[in-house]
Protein backbone atom coordinates (compact mmCIF):
# COMPACT_ATOMS: atom_id res chain seq x y z
CA UNK A 1 0.00 0.00 0.00
CA UNK A 2 2.84 2.00 0.99
CA UNK A 3 4.50 1.51 -2.70
CA UNK A 4 1.90 2.04 -3.91
CA UNK A 5 1.21 5.71 -2.40
CA UNK A 6 4.87 6.49 -3.59
CA UNK A 7 4.16 5.73 -7.04
CA UNK A 8 0.92 7.79 -7.35
CA UNK A 9 3.35 10.17 -5.42
CA UNK A 10 6.14 10.33 -8.41
CA UNK A 11 3.75 10.29 -10.88
CA UNK A 12 2.26 13.38 -9.53
CA UNK A 13 5.43 14.83 -9.24
CA UNK A 14 6.74 13.95 -12.81
CA UNK A 15 3.35 15.63 -13.71
CA UNK A 16 3.34 18.96 -11.80
CA UNK A 17 5.18 21.02 -14.21
CA UNK A 18 2.28 20.18 -16.43
CA UNK A 19 -0.26 20.75 -13.97
CA UNK A 20 0.92 24.07 -13.28
CA UNK A 21 -0.07 25.20 -16.96
CA UNK A 22 2.37 28.26 -17.62
CA UNK A 23 0.50 31.71 -19.64
CA UNK A 24 0.65 30.83 -23.21
CA UNK A 25 4.39 32.34 -24.64
CA UNK A 26 5.80 31.42 -20.94
CA UNK A 27 8.94 28.86 -21.04
CA UNK A 28 7.00 25.61 -18.81
CA UNK A 29 11.05 25.18 -17.35
CA UNK A 30 10.07 29.02 -15.50
CA UNK A 31 7.42 27.49 -13.57
CA UNK A 32 8.40 27.19 -9.75
CA UNK A 33 6.59 23.87 -7.78
CA UNK A 34 5.92 24.48 -4.34
CA UNK A 35 7.11 21.17 -3.34
CA UNK A 36 10.17 19.31 -3.82
CA UNK A 37 9.87 16.38 -7.09
CA UNK A 38 10.77 12.90 -6.41
CA UNK A 39 11.60 13.72 -2.03
CA UNK A 40 12.01 9.97 -1.12
CA UNK A 41 14.39 9.90 1.78
CA UNK A 42 17.45 7.92 1.14
CA UNK A 43 17.37 4.61 4.11
CA UNK A 44 19.06 1.87 5.19
CA UNK A 45 21.30 -0.34 2.15
CA UNK A 46 19.72 -3.10 0.72
CA UNK A 47 21.54 -6.35 2.28
CA UNK A 48 23.65 -8.77 0.00
CA UNK A 49 20.99 -11.53 0.76
CA UNK A 50 17.83 -9.52 -1.03
CA UNK A 51 20.51 -8.03 -3.48
CA UNK A 52 20.99 -11.31 -4.49
CA UNK A 53 17.28 -12.38 -4.68
CA UNK A 54 16.99 -9.93 -6.95
CA UNK A 55 19.10 -11.06 -9.19
CA UNK A 56 17.42 -14.68 -8.88
CA UNK A 57 14.61 -13.53 -10.22
CA UNK A 58 15.90 -11.07 -13.14
CA UNK A 59 18.01 -14.10 -14.43
CA UNK A 60 14.79 -16.91 -13.49
CA UNK A 61 12.49 -13.76 -15.65
CA UNK A 62 15.76 -13.91 -18.68
CA UNK A 63 15.85 -17.61 -18.52
CA UNK A 64 12.37 -18.01 -19.12
CA UNK A 65 11.58 -15.65 -21.98
CA UNK A 66 14.81 -17.22 -23.95
CA UNK A 67 16.74 -13.36 -22.84
CA UNK A 68 20.65 -12.77 -21.84
CA UNK A 69 20.66 -10.10 -19.55
CA UNK A 70 23.40 -8.45 -17.18
CA UNK A 71 21.77 -7.25 -13.85
CA UNK A 72 23.26 -4.97 -11.07
CA UNK A 73 21.99 -3.84 -7.81
CA UNK A 74 23.36 -1.45 -5.78
CA UNK A 75 22.48 0.34 -2.15
CA UNK A 76 20.79 3.77 -1.45
CA UNK A 77 24.21 5.07 -1.36
CA UNK A 78 24.45 4.06 -5.05
CA UNK A 79 27.26 1.92 -4.77
CA UNK A 80 27.44 -1.75 -6.25
CA UNK A 81 26.20 -4.46 -4.17
CA UNK A 82 25.73 -7.40 -6.29
CA UNK A 83 26.43 -7.99 -10.21
CA UNK A 84 25.41 -10.99 -13.09
CA UNK A 85 26.15 -11.29 -16.41
CA UNK A 86 23.87 -14.04 -17.54
CA UNK A 87 25.50 -16.79 -20.01
CA UNK A 88 26.22 -14.74 -23.85
CA UNK A 89 24.68 -11.64 -22.43
CA UNK A 90 26.45 -8.62 -24.43
CA UNK A 91 29.68 -7.03 -23.07
CA UNK A 92 28.09 -3.18 -23.53
CA UNK A 93 25.29 -3.76 -21.21
CA UNK A 94 27.87 -4.45 -18.04
CA UNK A 95 28.32 -1.04 -17.66
CA UNK A 96 24.80 0.13 -18.23
CA UNK A 97 23.13 -2.42 -16.28
CA UNK A 98 24.93 -0.66 -13.11
CA UNK A 99 24.86 3.05 -14.42
CA UNK A 100 20.70 2.43 -14.92
CA UNK A 101 20.74 1.30 -10.91
CA UNK A 102 23.30 4.21 -9.79
CA UNK A 103 21.25 6.78 -11.70
CA UNK A 104 18.00 5.65 -10.56
CA UNK A 105 19.08 5.86 -6.66
CA UNK A 106 21.07 9.02 -7.53
CA UNK A 107 17.92 10.85 -8.77
CA UNK A 108 15.38 8.51 -6.70
CA UNK A 109 13.79 7.77 -9.67
CA UNK A 110 13.13 5.68 -12.53
CA UNK A 111 15.23 5.83 -15.42
CA UNK A 112 12.37 5.40 -17.57
CA UNK A 113 11.17 9.23 -16.27
CA UNK A 114 14.76 10.64 -18.16
CA UNK A 115 13.86 8.41 -21.20
CA UNK A 116 10.91 9.68 -21.48
CA UNK A 117 11.61 13.29 -20.58
CA UNK A 118 13.96 13.42 -23.68
CA UNK A 119 11.99 11.61 -26.26
CA UNK A 120 7.95 12.75 -25.50
CA UNK A 121 8.88 15.48 -23.13
CA UNK A 122 11.18 17.25 -25.46
CA UNK A 123 13.72 17.84 -21.82
CA UNK A 124 17.05 17.50 -23.74
CA UNK A 125 18.53 19.59 -20.92
CA UNK A 126 18.36 16.46 -19.06
CA UNK A 127 21.01 14.90 -21.27
CA UNK A 128 23.87 17.52 -19.45
CA UNK A 129 22.89 16.48 -15.96
CA UNK A 130 25.66 14.43 -15.01
CA UNK A 131 25.88 11.00 -14.66
CA UNK A 132 22.08 10.25 -16.31
CA UNK A 133 21.32 7.11 -18.53
CA UNK A 134 18.17 8.12 -20.54
CA UNK A 135 16.79 4.51 -21.26
CA UNK A 136 14.72 2.20 -18.87
CA UNK A 137 15.37 -0.46 -16.73
CA UNK A 138 16.41 1.06 -13.46
CA UNK A 139 14.34 0.97 -10.90
CA UNK A 140 14.58 1.71 -6.86
CA UNK A 141 13.92 -0.53 -4.32
CA UNK A 142 11.60 0.85 -1.56
CA UNK A 143 11.22 0.01 1.98
CA UNK A 144 8.75 1.60 3.98
CA UNK A 145 8.83 4.98 1.64
CA UNK A 146 12.55 4.71 1.76
CA UNK A 147 15.19 4.01 -0.62
CA UNK A 148 16.74 0.88 0.14
CA UNK A 149 18.36 0.77 -3.16
CA UNK A 150 18.01 0.28 -6.87
CA UNK A 151 18.56 -2.79 -9.71
CA UNK A 152 19.22 -1.76 -12.89
CA UNK A 153 18.98 -4.15 -16.28
CA UNK A 154 20.76 -4.37 -19.70
CA UNK A 155 21.06 -6.51 -22.82
CA UNK A 156 18.02 -6.50 -24.62
CA UNK A 157 15.98 -3.48 -26.03
CA UNK A 158 14.51 -1.10 -23.21
CA UNK A 159 11.13 -2.44 -23.00
CA UNK A 160 13.36 -6.32 -22.37
CA UNK A 161 15.26 -5.07 -20.24
CA UNK A 162 12.16 -3.06 -17.68
CA UNK A 163 10.34 -6.43 -17.83
CA UNK A 164 13.09 -8.23 -16.31
CA UNK A 165 14.15 -5.20 -13.77
CA UNK A 166 10.50 -5.22 -12.60
CA UNK A 167 10.79 -8.83 -12.16
CA UNK A 168 13.48 -7.83 -9.74
CA UNK A 169 11.88 -5.39 -7.91
CA UNK A 170 8.45 -7.64 -7.43
CA UNK A 171 10.71 -10.60 -5.61
CA UNK A 172 12.54 -8.41 -2.95
CA UNK A 173 9.64 -5.75 -2.30
CA UNK A 174 8.19 -6.22 1.21
CA UNK A 175 4.72 -6.01 1.77
CA UNK B 1 39.68 -24.05 -34.75
CA UNK B 2 40.83 -24.08 -30.98
CA UNK B 3 38.37 -24.73 -28.36
CA UNK B 4 38.56 -23.13 -25.06
CA UNK B 5 36.42 -23.06 -21.77
CA UNK B 6 34.15 -20.36 -20.40
CA UNK B 7 33.00 -19.54 -17.01
CA UNK B 8 29.25 -19.40 -17.03
CA UNK B 9 26.85 -18.14 -14.48
CA UNK B 10 26.52 -21.23 -12.16
CA UNK B 11 30.43 -21.42 -12.46
CA UNK B 12 30.21 -17.71 -10.83
CA UNK B 13 27.87 -18.89 -8.52
CA UNK B 14 29.81 -21.53 -7.09
CA UNK B 15 32.97 -19.86 -6.57
CA UNK B 16 31.11 -17.09 -5.09
CA UNK B 17 29.12 -18.93 -2.60
CA UNK B 18 32.24 -20.70 -1.77
CA UNK B 19 34.41 -17.36 -1.10
CA UNK B 20 31.73 -15.88 1.10
CA UNK B 21 31.34 -18.94 3.09
CA UNK B 22 35.12 -19.05 3.40
CA UNK B 23 34.64 -15.43 4.90
CA UNK B 24 31.53 -16.07 6.68
CA UNK B 25 33.58 -18.90 8.74
CA UNK B 26 36.10 -15.76 9.52
CA UNK B 27 33.50 -13.26 10.30
CA UNK B 28 35.36 -11.19 7.70
CA UNK B 29 33.10 -9.12 5.41
CA UNK B 30 34.40 -8.85 1.88
CA UNK B 31 33.26 -8.10 -1.67
CA UNK B 32 34.37 -10.63 -3.65
CA UNK B 33 34.67 -9.98 -7.90
CA UNK B 34 34.18 -12.26 -10.60
CA UNK B 35 35.71 -11.59 -14.11
CA UNK B 36 36.15 -13.38 -17.25
CA UNK B 37 39.11 -13.64 -19.34
CA UNK B 38 38.62 -10.33 -21.05
CA UNK B 39 38.59 -8.50 -18.16
CA UNK B 40 34.99 -7.88 -17.88
CA UNK B 41 32.84 -8.74 -14.95
CA UNK B 42 30.98 -11.61 -14.69
CA UNK B 43 29.37 -11.61 -10.90
CA UNK B 44 29.91 -9.49 -8.02
CA UNK B 45 29.08 -9.81 -4.26
CA UNK B 46 29.76 -7.11 -1.61
CA UNK B 47 28.59 -8.68 1.55
CA UNK B 48 26.56 -6.40 4.34
CA UNK B 49 29.57 -4.30 6.29
CA UNK B 50 32.19 -4.26 2.95
CA UNK B 51 32.37 -0.87 1.82
CA UNK B 52 31.91 0.34 -1.64
CA UNK B 53 35.69 0.66 -2.09
CA UNK B 54 36.02 -2.94 -1.63
CA UNK B 55 33.76 -3.80 -4.60
CA UNK B 56 36.22 -1.23 -6.58
CA UNK B 57 39.51 -2.48 -5.31
CA UNK B 58 37.99 -6.27 -5.65
CA UNK B 59 37.23 -5.70 -9.05
CA UNK B 60 40.50 -3.83 -9.88
CA UNK B 61 42.07 -7.32 -8.13
CA UNK B 62 40.20 -9.47 -10.45
CA UNK B 63 40.86 -7.47 -13.48
CA UNK B 64 44.76 -7.81 -12.75
CA UNK B 65 44.50 -11.65 -12.24
CA UNK B 66 42.14 -12.19 -15.41
CA UNK B 67 44.08 -10.02 -18.24
CA UNK B 68 47.37 -10.98 -16.82
CA UNK B 69 47.49 -14.65 -16.10
CA UNK B 70 49.18 -14.01 -12.96
CA UNK B 71 48.34 -13.21 -9.25
CA UNK B 72 48.07 -9.90 -7.76
CA UNK B 73 50.54 -11.00 -4.92
CA UNK B 74 53.01 -11.60 -8.07
CA UNK B 75 52.82 -8.74 -9.02
CA UNK B 76 53.40 -7.30 -5.31
CA UNK B 77 56.24 -8.82 -5.24
CA UNK B 78 57.80 -7.70 -8.80
CA UNK B 79 57.00 -4.45 -7.84
CA UNK B 80 58.69 -4.47 -4.50
CA UNK B 81 61.66 -5.53 -6.66
CA UNK B 82 61.32 -3.12 -9.49
CA UNK B 83 58.90 0.06 -8.58
CA UNK B 84 58.67 0.60 -12.17
CA UNK B 85 56.46 -1.61 -12.31
CA UNK B 86 53.95 0.70 -10.73
CA UNK B 87 53.56 2.44 -14.73
CA UNK B 88 52.07 -0.77 -15.80
CA UNK B 89 48.55 0.33 -17.70
CA UNK B 90 45.68 -1.83 -15.64
CA UNK B 91 47.42 -3.11 -13.23
CA UNK B 92 47.09 -3.36 -9.48
CA UNK B 93 49.95 -4.98 -7.65
CA UNK B 94 48.12 -6.08 -3.69
CA UNK B 95 47.37 -9.25 -3.26
CA UNK B 96 43.91 -10.94 -3.07
CA UNK B 97 43.40 -11.16 -7.35
CA UNK B 98 43.46 -14.56 -8.13
CA UNK B 99 43.64 -16.19 -11.99
CA UNK B 100 41.16 -19.05 -12.38
CA UNK B 101 43.19 -21.67 -14.46
CA UNK B 102 41.29 -24.53 -16.38
CA UNK B 103 43.05 -27.42 -18.12
CA UNK B 104 46.30 -24.83 -18.39
CA UNK B 105 43.96 -21.99 -19.56
CA UNK B 106 42.94 -18.52 -17.73
CA UNK B 107 39.35 -18.12 -18.41
CA UNK B 108 39.46 -15.82 -15.78
CA UNK B 109 39.90 -14.04 -12.28
CA UNK B 110 38.86 -13.49 -8.57
CA UNK B 111 39.33 -10.52 -6.72
CA UNK B 112 38.88 -10.07 -3.36
CA UNK B 113 39.28 -6.80 -0.73
CA UNK B 114 37.95 -6.60 2.59
CA UNK B 115 41.08 -7.73 4.83
CA UNK B 116 44.45 -8.16 5.09
CA UNK B 117 45.90 -8.66 1.24
CA UNK B 118 47.07 -12.35 2.46
CA UNK B 119 43.48 -12.87 4.17
CA UNK B 120 41.64 -12.15 0.53
CA UNK B 121 43.82 -14.21 -1.04
CA UNK B 122 43.01 -17.27 1.15
CA UNK B 123 39.24 -16.66 0.30
CA UNK B 124 40.06 -16.07 -3.61
CA UNK B 125 41.67 -19.72 -4.01
CA UNK B 126 38.90 -20.99 -1.27
CA UNK B 127 36.02 -19.75 -4.16
CA UNK B 128 38.28 -21.38 -7.45
CA UNK B 129 38.83 -24.60 -5.09
CA UNK B 130 34.34 -24.84 -5.73
CA UNK B 131 34.97 -25.11 -9.22
CA UNK B 132 36.89 -28.58 -8.46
Amino acid sequence: MKRIAVTVALAACALSAAAQQPPAGQNPRDVVPDKMPFDVPYGAPVSLDRAQAAINAAVAESKKRGWKMNVAVVDSGANLVAFARMDGAQLGSIAIAEHKARAAAKFRRETKLFESGIQEGNLHYLLTLDDVIASRGGILIIDNGQIAGAVGCSGGTGSQDEVVCKAAIEAVTKR
Amino acid sequence: MKQRPMLTLEDCKKISAAAEAEARRNNWNVCIAILDDGGHLLHLARMDGATPANARIATEKGRTAAETRRSTANWQERVAKRTELLRMPGVTPVQGGLPIVVDGTCVGGVGISGVQSHEDEQIAAAGIKALG
